[in-house]
């Protein structure tokens, strides 16, 4: 028992039966036809015009020796008798007789066709087509030169070959054989292009189905216009396709013989086959959102997403705030009760200083966690992807992205497990230590918390080094999604009862996982994508959005106080309102987007003056760099404010990042955007120079 | 166990094979006929199947830019291919024969193919009608010739069979029933063809070997006589199916493109939902069904002005279009339902059938009928059904007044041929042929059910009545089937209960017992059943099934045979 593959029944085969019956067939047939065509082209071979027709009689007889004709009493085909008015003729190619009546004819046309065609088939199989009308030259000859009754005796054959039916026969099989070979009929060739139509719609309609439900979902996965010019271009396709159908439609209505019904037949389902993938496909396009459309559904999406990270931070705080009244029970050595203040004691003194250490990590782990390097690679991958349209890689990535991020989430959390237990040990040993190191840290961090909050990887890897000492043990195994939750919450409790070390401790959550988060917490117009990128290439305008919020509520009373108009602005402002029209067209790339948010407030904060009033020490860096506008008009506004050269590192990352703005931007086609940013560049290096000569 | 999926499996392999390109299907008559019930033209068309030929049709084109599928019965088509073998038409043929061909076949098949345009030549074992999942036919009416088998009905149902054990990939344990001479015959062809095919019979094992029951219809005259009140049992009663194919040109004002409507569980959704619910709960389903439609029906219908405008609309909304087709088709087709109905009193009618199918109460359904005997609404074949379900009924009972009944249907103008075919039934169907009791259950828990059913009272008084069908596969799937009245072909035995059963009817399955196999396989889990027939019948097709039996030839003696019979009693 057989079965076909594909089904779950049983078949059974009797085709390698079948060849070997016809095997044996063909090759008597094949060797048949050779031989006719052999002799066909003997008999063609010299010029018979000028040949006597003796002398083309011998050559004749010379070819196929002619069967008796006292052997042949009466004609083979018809049965009459021979005689002296009826007389018999010979057939050329295989020397039997028969009556004038049944002799067919072959003209040379025919005969030259056949001959070339298998000289041909035997050295290249490509042969330029003959004249197609020999056929039809044949029959005619044949029936002239039957009405030709009055015929002489000796009549002289010098443009065609007298054969019997049986060898006309076999010639004229083989004759269409060639015809097929070479002719395609129009409707084969409208037909082929036709599928080939099809075939691309079906190719590109689940693309665009995809984008469409993206965006109209208010994602921004995909661009709206990169959706729109797809749409057009599987539009266009339909219409070919009706087009060609149509035309096969008509094929041969107005010729003369009529095409046989069955060809109509066949026309007219193909149209209907045209015609139903049409409406069945094209019907399946579901329209785009129009930009305006597309802005509200954007923002619908995001309070959605807003109000559903609220109820799970809601869960987050209460769990934490769980924690938290265990650790106070574990740990109460410090005067704050807090495990994290163990480092973070002066915290609230200087706004700022909550989230430097991260930064401040940086630069000394950046390349320890292959994981993290493998998902930034990763990033990046995506990136170019997306620029590239590849949209197919670009969620392969965007799934092995995930995973990284997953096994990277698991990692840190087992890491962290661990190295909490050790944790207890070592925390009388740290105490001093810190208490060193304190200051002498903080000097250190300030510089460096541009430089971190510039850079992405090392942002990770802050989390890292700072695990052993901060991480509480209860907290590590929480997920990701908690940690920037965690984060997200800490705030709440903090502003409270400024109890600033519980911010303190969540804060290298927040760096690793958290700047996306918190920005969309505070503001919910920051983009969701970036949270779905994870540990992506330039989130620090998120972070940098979240910052004002964070100093707001973590800082000193009177900075708080001042700064929380500023974020609640923001908050209702809703600068990305604006710039998602700009942003449309980049949708494809989240990593754009964060950028241009950040001017906004920004500007607004630091016409802010009690800002820098109250908070001095706070670099301003962070805000600006990521932001494409102009990130050099707030580097030299935060200059002075920082009161400290900006570092050689940050500036060359800064050159760095801004290049790989301008990158993108020309993939996006935004060469309004490129302007600027190249200004930006010629600045930055600029600045560069000058602080080298100013340090040397 | 689908036989619909296992047709259309067949039929898309030999499509995918073939390749792209344009194609043709070449078939014979039946073939057709197995094709387009799972196969609906545009679903065929999406797979470059653009002509559809019958390889004996004369009048075919050259058209050599055409691959030629072939799907053929392996009979004397053999010599039509080979004819268009010698003369192809088109540029290549994938040749599949509907079931065993023989290897002489295949040997002239390869002689005839000089141009060598053949690519395949397989045996696709789709060789039967799948009406339903679960329910197959083969479409032969009057298979038996008296009590015995047509022999070329028999060999076609043979192969049917034996087409659909391969198709499904199972080589079964057969029993049949031993009242049936018909049934053993079937029982033995089947066999015989496994003996000698057995390289194709040899699937993997399963622990609980497949069951073949063969049964004859004789055993149940009743059920087919029942006016049926389930969707597609009462569209084939009254309206009558024919390969899903629904000839509603007899309703009065029917329009154009309604004169024949395709019910296809396949692609019909309104239908595949209801095909099994009452007539009461297919009322208020259509209903639904048009209020879905006026809701979906764009508004901008009244901006349709120009035929443009139309056209553009019609092609803009293929799903109105489909829909507002399912719409008018079921629409019609239960209009005219609930027209025949009340025309035909047949609410009454159907409850004293009942009645006389499943009670046991001889005087108050002689009055019944007699009552409607005079009701000048019930026609002339449904007033012959009630007497042949009481001649049936009653045949033996000590009061049986069956001559009075002829009388009435005499008298109340019942043609001959009815008359006759009541005897007929009684011949075909009698008591003296069921192999079982096919009215008093004999087992305490029948009996007591059928006691509380009583009690109870019937949910509904028009489908009380079971198919003798359920208390049998019942039976069957419990491991209670009584060996002596339904013995094994050969000394193997199964021990287990069965899974796979498959039951076939000689003489014709009913929709009713489709419905029947229907519910057991949703209600038994495990257990998977498929009803095939040498047709499915309504009350007219078995009526000439009983004809064609050539058994009311001896019409004659019928009643004395009867009455010869009570009083031997």
């Amino acid at each position: 028992m057989r079965t076909c593959p594909g089904t779950n029944s049983a078949v059974r085969s009797h085709l390698s039966d079948f060849k070997k019956h016809r095997a044996a067939r063909i090759d008597h047939y094949v060797v048949e036809v050779n031989k006719l065509i052999i002799r066909l082209e003997k008999l063609t071979a010299f010029d018979r015009t000028n040949t006597e027709s003796a002398k083309i009689r011998a050559i004749e007889k010379s070819v196929v020796p002619w069967v008796n004709d006292q052997d042949v009493p009466f004609c083979p085909d018809c049965g009459n008798k021979f005689s002296i008015r009826n007389r018999r003729h010979h057939c050329r190619l295989c020397g039997s007789i028969m009556c004038k009546k049944c002799m067919e004819l072959i003209s040379l046309p025919l005969a030259n066709k056949l001959t070339s065609a298998s000289k041909e088939s035997l050295s290249t199989h490509t042969s330029p087509s003959q004249s197609p009308n020999s056929v039809h030259g044949s029959r005619r000859g044949s029936i002239s030169s039957m009405s030709s009754v009055s015929s002489v005796l000796d009549e002289k054959d010098d443009d065609r070959i007298r054969c019997c039916t049986h060898c006309k026969d076999t010639l004229l099989k083989r004759e269409q054989q060639i015809d097929e070979k070479e002719h395609t009929p129009d409707i084969v060739k409208l037909y082929e292009k036709l599928r080939l139509c099809m075939e691309k719609v079906d190719q590109k309609a689940p693309e665009y189905i995809r984008m469409a439900a993206s965006l109209n979902a208010g994602e921004t996965t995909y661009s709206l216009e990169h959706a729109s010019d797809l749409r057009v271009e599987v539009q266009k396709v339909y219409e070919l396709i009706d087009a060609l159908s149509k035309k096969i439609l008509t094929l041969g209505l107005n010729q003369d013989p009529p095409p046989h019904p069955s060809n109509l037949r066949l026309q007219r389902m193909i149209r209907y086959s045209a015609t139903l993938f049409v409406q069945e496909k094209l019907l399946g396009l579901m329209s785009l959102p129009t930009k305006e459309q597309f802005e509200e559904l954007k923002k619908k999406r995001k309070e959605e997403m807003e109000r559903k990270r609220a109820v799970e931070r809601q869960a987050a705080l209460e769990s934490q705030r769980r924690l938290e009244e265990r650790q106070s029970g574990l740990a109460s050595r410090a005067a704050n009760g807090e495990v994290a203040s163990l480092r973070r004691g002066p915290a609230p003194l200087r706004k700022a200083e909550g989230w430097l250490p991260l930064s401040g990590g940086q630069g000394q782990s950046e390349d320890s966690d292959p994981l993290l390097q493998q998902i930034h690679n990763i990033t990046s991958f995506i990136r170019q992807a997306k620029a590239a349209g590849r949209m197919d890689e670009v969620r392969t990535l965007q799934e092995n992205l995930r995973q990284l991020q997953d096994e990277y989430d698991q990692q840190q959390t087992e890491k962290a497990i661990e190295l909490s237990r050790r944790q207890a040990e070592e925390e009388d040993l740290q105490r001093e230590q810190l208490q060193m190191l304190r200051e002498r840290e903080l000097e250190r961090e300030r510089e460096q918390f541009r430089v971190a909050s510039l850079h992405t990887r090392t942002r990770s890897l802050d989390f890292r080094e700072i695990g052993p000492f901060q991480l509480e043990p209860s907290r590590e195994p929480r997920t990701h999604l908690a940690y920037a939750l965690d984060l997200g919450s800490s705030p709440v409790p903090s502003s409270t009862a400024p109890k600033t070390p519980s911010l303190s401790s969540t804060q290298p959550t927040r760096v690793w996982s958290g700047p996306p988060a918190v920005g969309q917490e505070r503001l919910p117009q920051s983009s969701m994508p970036q949270q779905h990128e994870g540990p992506s290439l330039n989130p620090f305008d998120e972070e940098d959005l979240s910052s004002p919020m964070e100093e707001a509520t973590t800082g000193p009373p009177a900075a708080g106080v001042s700064l929380d108009p500023s974020a609640r602005i923001l908050k209702e402002y809703n600068p990305f309102e604006e710039e998602d029209e700009e942003e449309e067209a980049v949708a494809g790339n989240p990593f754009i987007q964060p950028d241009s948010p950040a001017p906004n407030p920004f500007s607004e904060e630091d016409e802010h003056p009690q800002q820098r009033l109250s908070s001095p020490l706070v670099p301003g860096n962070p805000f600006e760099e990521p932001t494409c506008i102009n990130p050099f008009e707030m580097d030299s506004d935060s200059g002075p404010e920082a009161e400290e050269p900006i570092e050689e590192e940050l500036l060359l990352q800064q050159i760095d990042n801004i290049k790989a703005y301008i990158f993108d931007a020309k993939q996006c086609g935004r060469l309004d955007e490129v302007e600027v940013l190249t200004e930006n560049l010629r600045e930055l290096k600029h600045t560069l120079a000058k602080q080298k000569g100013g340090t040397d | 166990m689908n036989v619909v999926f296992a047709v259309k499996q067949y039929i898309s392999k030999m499509i995918e094979d073939s390749g792209p390109g344009m194609k043709v299907l070449l078939m014979d008559k039946e073939t057709t006929g197995i094709v387009s019930m799972v196969y609906t033209q545009s679903e065929i068309l999406q797979k470059e199947v653009y002509l559809f030929e019958r390889i004996d049709s004369q009048n075919r084109e050259i058209m050599k830019h055409l691959k030629a599928i072939c799907f053929l019965r392996p009979t004397k088509n053999v010599d039509y291919i080979i004819q268009e073998l010698r003369r192809p038409k088109y540029t290549i043929y994938f040749i599949y024969f509907s079931n065993v061909i023989s290897k002489s076949d295949v040997k002239s098949l390869a002689e005839a193919d000089e141009q060598e345009v053949v690519a395949e030549v397989q045996e696709f074992y789709g060789d039967y009608i799948a009406v339903n999942p679960h329910l197959f036919s083969l479409n032969i009416l009057g298979c038996c010739q008296g009590r015995n088998w047509d022999p070329a009905q028999l060999s076609r149902t043979t192969q049917g069979l034996t087409a659909l054990l391969l198709s499904l990939k199972k080589c079964p344990m057969i029993r049949y029933q031993l009242s049936s001479e018909a049934a053993k015959r079937l029982a033995e062809c089947v066999k015989q063809v496994i003996t000698k095919e057995y390289e194709l019979f040899e699937f993997r094992r399963t622990e609980v070997p497949p069951l073949l029951l063969i049964l004859d219809r004789c055993d149940d005259a009743i059920t087919p006589l029942l006016n049926q009140w389930t969707y597609q049992a009462m569209v084939h009663e009254l309206l009558g199916i024919n390969n899903n194919r629904i000839d509603l040109s007899r309703v009065p004002g029917i329009s154009k493109d309604l004169r024949e409507v395709v019910l296809s569980a396949e692609n019909d959704e309104f239908y595949a939902n209801n095909m099994y619910l009452n007539f009461a709960e297919i009322g208020s389903n259509i209903k639904n069904l048009m209020e879905d439609f006026q809701k979906k029906k764009p508004k901008e219908q009244q901006k349709l002005e120009s035929i443009a405008d139309m056209k553009a609309f019609v092609e803009n909304y293929p799903q109105f279009k489909k829909m507002s087709g399912t719409v008018s088709k079921h629409v019609t087709v239960v209009g005219e339902l609930s027209r025949l109905v009340s025309e035909r009193n047949l609410l009454e009618v159907s409850e004293v059938e009942q009645e006389l199918a499943c009670q046991n109460d001889h005087s108050s359904a002689l009055q019944n009928i007699k009552r409607l005997l005079q009701n000048p609404k019930v026609t002339e074949f449904d007033a012959a059904r009630l007497v042949m379900l009481y001649a049936l009924h009653y045949e033996r009972h000590s009061s049986n007044s069956l001559p009075g009944l002829m009388m009435d249907l005499r008298n109340k103008g019942v043609s001959e041929k009815y008359r006759k075919l009541v005897s007929a039934v009684v011949e075909y169907g009698g008591k003296r042929v069921r192999g079982s009791d096919l009215f008093s259950p004999k087992d305490a828990v029948a009996i007591t059910k059928q006691f509380l059913k009583g009690l109870k009272g019937v949910e509904n008084v028009y489908t009380q009545h079971q198919p003798f069908l359920h208390e049998t596969l019942d039976h069957l799937i419990k491991g209670r089937l009584k060996e002596n009245l339904y013995p094994y072909l050969g000394p193997s035995t199964l021990r287990d209960r069965p899974q796979d059963i498959i039951v076939f009817v000689i003489g014709g399955a009913t929709y009713e017992e489709a419905l029947t196999v229907y519910n057991l396989n949703r209600t038994t889990p495990g257990v998977r059943i498929v009803l095939g027939g040498t047709t499915v019948h309504n009350t007219k097709s078995f009526l000439e099934e009983v004809l064609a039996s050539g058994l009311h030839s001896r019409s004659k003696e019928s009643s004395q045979v009867t009455s010869r019979s009570a009083s031997r009693r």
